[in-house]
C-alpha cells in the first residue's frame, strides 16, 4: 500500500510550510514536495496604489529581508521615470543592501543552523539550539549576535529603523550620510571581520566531519544565476545577470536584468502557493537553477575584495569550482558575509560618500518598469506596470526563494530517498529533511508575499487518506 | 527612540562585563499593529521625551532578540514593559525576575522571553543586570492599530511606574 509522510510545518524557516513525502507499496521513496501553504498576494494589494508609494509598501512583504524589496522596488521604480540615481545614492543603497545581507546571513548560519553544525542532526532537540550553541560554544554564539547586531545597526543608522526602515526611494535615498554615522560604522568592521573568519575557520575545521552528508544532502547538477559587475565579480545591487550549467558553462552572461522575462518563466503547481522559476531555454521543470549565496559564488569569477577572494578560492579548492551540494550554502554564506563586509568598508571610504546629492528627481516617463538586485537568498526581481498617472495596473514579483523551489523540492526527494525507510517516522528523518531545506534559507513570507514560526508534524496517510502515524514537535 | 542606534558597532564584550555602572535601560515591547500588544511601545514612545528618564537608554522593541541581551549584558537595571495576559485589561504590574537559560521545549531563534533575554546576556557576556517587568493587562489582541479606551490611560500609570522603579534604582 502507497502512503505519504506529510512534514507540517517545517521549523526554523521563514514561514509556514509543509513536506510530503510519497512513499510506494514497498515503502520505498518515490516522490516528495515541499508545500507552501501561506498566500497573501501583495502583487494584487498594490494595484491603483501611486507607484511612488510602492518601496515602503513591498518592503512590508517581510520583515528579515525588507531592504531588498526596498531597494528591487524602487529600482523598479527607477526604471518608470526613467531616471538613474545619483552615485551617492547607489552607494548608499548598496551599503543599506549589504548591512540587510549581513544580518540576514547571520541569523541563517549562527541562530537557525548552527545548532545542527554544531551538534549533529542526531543530537536531542532539547539542545539542538542556539541555547545549546550559546553553552556549548558561546564565542560561535556571541559573533553570531554581534554580528547580526551590526547588520541591522547600518540599516537603522541609514534607513532610520532596523525593521522596515524607509530612506530608500525612488531616485536614490532620502538622507545624507554624516561622517559620525560613517566612522560609527567603520569602526565595528574590524570585529565584524573577525567574528565572520571565526565562524569560516570553525566551519572550515569541521567539513570533513560533514563530507559523506553533503555528498547526499541536496547534491546534484543545476544551473545558478547571480548577478555580476562588468568585471565578473559578486554584485549584490547591480550588474548584470549571468547564468552557468553544472560544469561551469555560461548560459547566458551579461543580460540585461530588465530583460529576465526573456529567460525566465514562472510555473503554479496544485500543491503550493510559492511559484516555481525555471529557466526559459529548457523549459518546466527541466529548467532547475538556484541563486543565493552559493550560486552568487559559483557564478562569479571572484568577490571583488581582497580576504573573500582568498577565501573563495580555498572554497573552490575544497568543494570544486561549481559546487553541487545544497550543503555548501553554509560555507558560501559565511563567504557571501565577510565580501559584504569588506565592501560596506570601501563604499564607505568613498570620496562622495558623504555627498548631499543623494537623490535624482523625475516623474512618470515609463509605464513599465523592472528592479533587480540580490537580495540574502538570491536574485530579486520586482516588474511594474503603470498608467499614466503613475497608479500600479499590474505586478510581478520573482523572488528568490521561488528560483530555488524547484531545487528545494528535488533535495528534499534526495533527503528523502537516503534517510526514510519504510513507513517509520524518526526524528533523525525529520531533522535532515528540514536541514536541507534550512540550507536555501527560504523565506516564505516573500515568497507568498507571511510571517511566522514553525513547529513540525509529520503524518503518514495512506492512500485513503486515512492518518497511519504522526509525529509532532 | 531615544538611545536606539546610540550604541558602538561590535565592541569587545569585555568592555562591557560589570553593569554597576552601566545606563539603566527601559524596553517597550510589542506589536504595534495588534491592538494592546503595542501597549510596550506606547509607553516606551510615552518616557522617551520624560525629563525623569535622563541618561535613560529607552528603546521600542517588536520582540525581544538575541541582540538586544548583548545591550542589557551592560545595563545596570533593564525594565521590560509589555502586554501580559495575567493581568486584567488595563491592569498594571510590576515584578523581578531572574535570569534562565534553558533550551529544552524552545527552538527560539528570532525572539526571547525576558528571563531568558537576561540569561543569554549572562551566559554569553558574563553579566546580566536585574530585570523588571512592567505587565499591562490587554483587551484586545486583534489586528488594528491604536490602544482600546481601557488600555490607553493605563499608558501613563505604567510610564509613572517606570520612572519609581528607575528612581529607586538611582537611589539604591
Amino acid at each position: 500500500m502507497s502512503k505519504t509522510i506529510t512534514i507540517d510545518p517545517v521549523t526554523r524557516i521563514e514561514g509556514h510550510s509543509k513536506i510530503t513525502i510519497q512513499l510506494d507499496d514497498r515503502g520505498e521513496v518515490v516522490d516528495a514536495h515541499f508545500h507552501v501553504t501561506q498566500f497573501r498576494g501583495f502583487e494584487r494589494i498594490v494595484q491603483g496604489r501611486p507607484v511612488h508609494e510602492m518601496p515602503a509598501i513591498m518592503a512590508r512583504i517581510c520583515g528579515i529581508c525588507p531592504v531588498s524589496h526596498l531597494v528591487a522596488s524602487a529600482k523598479a521604480v527607477d526604471d518608470i521615470m526613467a531616471v538613474e540615481p545619483t552615485p551617492t545614492g547607489a552607494d548608499l543603497r548598496r551599503i543599506i543592501n549589504l548591512g540587510q545581507i549581513v544580518q540576514s546571513n547571520a541569523l541563517s548560519f549562527f541562530h537557525l543552523s548552527s545548532p545542527d553544525l554544531l551538534f549533529g542532526f542526531d543530537a536531542d532537540p532539547a539542545i539542538r539550539n542556539i541555547v545549546g550553541v550559546a553553552r556549548k560554544n558561546p564565542q560561535l554564539a556571541r559573533d553570531g549576535i554581534e554580528l547580526r547586531k551590526w547588520g541591522q545597526q547600518i540599516i537603522e543608522w541609514l534607513g532610520g529603523k532596523r525593521i522596515h526602515p524607509t530612506g530608500i526611494v525612488p531616485g536614490g535615498v532620502a538622507f545624507q550620510l554624516t561622517a559620525e554615522v560613517r566612522d560609527r560604522i567603520l569602526a565595528g568592521v574590524p570585529e565584524a571581520i573577525a567574528a565572520t573568519e571565526r565562524a569560516i575557520a570553525w566551519f572550515k575545521q569541521d567539513m570533513i566531519r560533514w563530507e559523506e552528508e553533503a555528498s547526499t544532502f541536496g547534491n546534484f547538477r543545476t544551473a545558478f544565476m547571480g548577478l555580476v559587475d562588468r568585471q565578473g565579480h559578486v554584485d549584490h545591487y547591480g550588474g548584470w545577470l549571468r547564468v552557468i550549467d553544472a560544469d561551469g558553462n555560461f548560459l547566458a552572461d551579461k543580460v540585461d536584468p530588465k530583460d529576465f522575462n526573456d529567460y525566465i518563466g514562472e510555473a503554479v503547481e496544485p500543491w503550493s502557493y510559492l511559484k516555481t522559476t525555471y529557466w526559459k531555454p529548457m523549459g518546466y521543470p527541466d529548467g532547475i537553477y538556484r541563486v543565493g549565496p552559493l550560486a552568487r559564488l559559483n557564478v562569479a569569477d571572484r568577490c571583488g575584495t581582497p580576504r573573500a577572494d582568498e577565501e573563495l578560492e580555498k572554497f573552490r579548492w575544497r568543494v570544486g569550482r561549481v559546487a553541487g551540494s545544497s550543503f555548501h550554502y553554509h560555507y558560501a554564506r559565511l563567504i557571501d558575509t565577510l565580501h559584504s563586509i569588506e565592501k560596506i568598508e570601501q563604499l564607505l571610504n568613498g570620496p562622495e560618500i558623504l555627498s548631499k546629492h543623494t537623490r535624482s528627481v523625475a516623474g512618470i516617463n515609463r509605464n513599465e518598469g523592472i528592479g533587480v538586485s540580490e537580495a540574502p537568498r538570491g536574485t530579486l526581481m520586482h516588474h511594474y506596470k503603470v498608467d499614466d498617472n503613475g497608479l500600479v495596473e499590474w505586478a510581478n514579483l520573482v523572488i528568490a526563494t521561488g528560483h530555488n523551489n524547484a531545487a528545494m523540492n528535488r533535495a528534499v526527494l534526495q533527503v528523502a530517498r537516503k534517510h526514510v525507510k519504510g513507513d517509520r517516522l524518526e526524528e533523525p528523518m525529520l531533522n535532515r529533511v528540514e536541514a536541507v531545506i534550512r540550507c536555501y534559507d527560504p523565506c516564505l513570507s516573500c515568497s507568498t508575499h507571511a510571517l511566522g514560526q514553525m513547529a513540525l508534524k509529520i503524518q503518514l496517510l495512506a492512500p485513503d487518506g486515512k492518518v497511519l502515524g504522526e509525529l509532532a514537535r | 527612540m531615544t538611545g536606539a542606534g546610540a550604541s558602538p558597532g561590535v565592541p569587545p564584550a569585555a568592555a562591557r562585563a560589570g553593569t554597576s555602572s552601566g545606563p539603566v535601560m527601559v524596553v517597550g515591547y510589542g506589536n504595534s499593529l495588534r491592538s494592546d500588544d503595542g501597549v510596550g511601545p506606547a509607553v516606551a514612545a510615552r518616557l522617551a521625551g520624560d525629563p525623569r528618564m535622563a541618561g535613560v537608554v529607552i528603546r521600542s522593541e517588536h520582540q525581544l532578540t538575541p541582540e538586544l541581551a548583548a545591550d542589557a549584558s551592560g545595563a545596570s537595571l533593564l525594565v521590560l514593559v509589555d502586554a501580559g495576559t495575567d493581568e486584567a485589561p488595563g491592569e498594571v504590574s510590576v515584578r523581578r525576575l531572574e535570569p534562565v537559560i534553558d533550551g529544552a521545549g524552545t527552538a527560539w531563534t528570532h525572539h526571547l522571553d525576558p528571563s531568558a533575554l537576561v540569561g543569554l546576556a549572562r551566559e554569553l557576556w558574563g553579566s546580566a543586570p536585574p530585570v523588571v517587568l512592567v505587565s499591562i493587562g490587554p483587551a484586545s489582541l486583534e489586528v488594528g492599530e491604536g490602544l482600546s479606551e481601557i488600555v490607553a490611560p493605563a499608558v501613563t500609570r505604567a510610564a509613572d511606574l517606570v520612572a519609581t522603579v528607575v528612581e529607586a534604582h538611582r537611589r539604591a
